[in-house]
């Protein structure tokens, strides 16, 4: 016979297993400091190859600008103000990407905590159905 | 209002029922969109813009996620660029990367609002992404709208100016990439719009967010209202030619979206509102209560009259039936007269049991028992 209580919990399970399931299980194998760290250092990485990029972009639009009346003083300038602006994307993106994934952290070991307690409670259930058919 | 709210309710009821099948028509719909105007602005390879490809794709990224769709997108914009020269592509390449490394890295679940972004500038309704992104997101939305406000442009320079674009041998590869980037970075137009799109949601959500009557209305209006200032304002100051026809006209049309948000995702009723003050230990609470607006579809009931006059005749037949099969409970149990006796009203009840009596059904019935 149908038990709707064990119906409702699968049902529940099978959902969270489709939409995070893999994803959380992977990112609960971590510890939250690690995971947030190994992920912020992935970030600062993407972030310097994406600025390196977006300078490139820069310099092609305006290398005629840059390249007229260009001084060592200039130039000077030119890099203190794009190393500026590199360390400053940096600090904001390292600080933003922490928070975002020390929080996906939590809230991927809450589901999974969850997960984990209807598991027990299906277990639960199954035994009783056992023991009431022996 | 209230047959509206009923039609919505009936509107949600079939989505409950069919969500499936109606987000998979919509993310068709979207699809056919998105690839026929990539198609149809910048269609320069022949084989990547026919009508087989474009519904093949839409019908492809129909079963799949939505960052499929954003990438396949991407893809084909490439793809065309590609055929209309190299240097094109390099720094649309870069400039897709740059998106994907600084936002949508994070939320690739979000893309889908880029390709949302992207579709209302290629519709001439700019000023609607303001006004729905500020009303149902979060500050976090200008970027998609403002990358896909740039992804417009660049496309838009690029079937503009196709003739002047094409490359015609490998030795302007230098001089084609750092034209293309100076024209589409330098492109005031773009960064007017990006402008306006992030003002404009910032606003808007600001707005709704407050606690005064008709948050929404205030904020729909009033993000229209500052998208029509800030895009003359842009046309004077910065002598551009954005049509006024559409910043007026797609502006209307975002305030109108605004109210069929509101009407969808937030019905409330204003005169009904609730202020209550109370407090506990630590704080005094100021609470504004505002209830939702609700009513529930009115049920079709069919009546048949001409069937239901000879029922009381009719529940005694039954009553006849189940004696002689002697399966009827004591006619005392007004439960047990027929399988349909819950539905009844007392007093049919109570006509079936007089009549029984007088007809000495309940006698029979219990010889039939004693006899047994």
């Amino acid at each position: 016979m149908l038990d709707k209580r064990k119906i409702r919990l699968m049902t529940k399970m099978a959902i969270y297993e489709k939409k995070y399931g893999e994803e959380d299980i992977k990112i609960s194998g971590y510890y939250k400091k690690d995971y947030s760290s190994l992920n912020t250092w992935i970030t600062l990485i993407w972030v310097s190859a994406g600025y390196l990029l977006a300078a490139a972009l820069l310099v092609l639009c305006g290398a005629d600008a840059i390249l007229e009346g260009l001084t060592f003083l200039k130039l000077l300038v030119l890099i203190a103000i794009a190393a500026g602006a590199y360390f400053a994307l940096l600090i904001i993106y390292g600080i933003g990407s922490g928070k975002f994934y020390r929080r996906k952290h939590t809230q991927a070991k809450q589901r999974v905590k969850k997960y984990y307690r209807d598991m027990s409670r299906l277990e639960k259930i199954y035994k009783k159905e056992y023991r009431d058919h022996e | 209002m209230s047959s509206l709210l009923v039609w919505k309710e009936k509107m949600q009821r079939l989505y409950a029922n069919y969500s499936l099948y109606i987000l998979k028509a919509l993310q068709l719909l979207m699809g056919l969109l998105l690839f026929g105007m990539i198609n149809y602005n910048i269609g320069f390879m022949k084989t990547a813009s026919s009508v087989f490809c474009t519904i093949g794709l839409a019908v492809i990224c129909m079963f799949l996620p939505m960052i499929v769709m954003t990438l396949a997108a991407a893809a084909l914009v490439l793809v065309h660029f590609y055929a209309l020269s190299m240097p094109i592509a390099v720094i649309s390449v870069l400039i897709f990367l740059l998106m994907y490394i600084f936002y949508f890295r994070f939320t690739p679940g979000k893309s889908w609002l880029l390709l949302v972004a992207v579709l209302a500038f290629g519709l001439r309704i700019p000023f609607v992404v303001p006004v729905a992104f500020g009303l149902l997101g979060t500050p976090v939305w200008i970027v998609p709208a403002g990358c896909g406000a740039i992804a417009y442009y660049m496309i838009h320079f690029v079937k503009v100016s196709a003739t002047a674009l094409k490359s015609s041998g490998s030795d302007e590869l230098a001089q084609g990439l750092i034209s293309f980037t100076k024209q589409v970075l330098a492109n005031r137009e773009m960064w007017i719009m990006v402008m306006i799109v992030i003002i404009g949601i910032l606003l808007v959500n600001a707005l709704k967010n407050r606690a005064v009557d008709h948050a929404w209305k205030i904020a729909s209006v009033t993000g229209a209202a500052v998208c029509i200032v800030a895009a003359a304002a842009g046309n004077l100051l910065l002598d551009e030619k954005i049509s006024y026809v559409i910043i007026i006209l797609s502006a209307v049309l975002g305030a109108a979206a605004g109210f069929v948000l509101e009407f969808l995702f937030f019905s409330v009723d204003y005169s009904r509102t609730e202020n209550v003050q109370f407090e506990d230990d630590e704080y005094y609470y100021y609470v504004k209560a505002v209830p939702k607006v609700g009513v529930s579809v009115p049920e079709k009931k069919v009546k048949h009259i001409t069937e239901r006059q000879p029922e009381s005749m009719e529940g005694v037949t039954e009553q006849e039936q189940n004696f002689s099969a002697g399966r009827m409970q004591q006619p005392g149990d007004a439960a047990g007269y027929t399988g349909t006796a819950s539905e009844r009203n007392t007093e049919e009840i109570l006509l079936t049991r007089s009549l029984s009596r007088e007809l000495g059904l309940d006698q029979t019935h219990q010889n039939d028992n004693n006899g047994q």
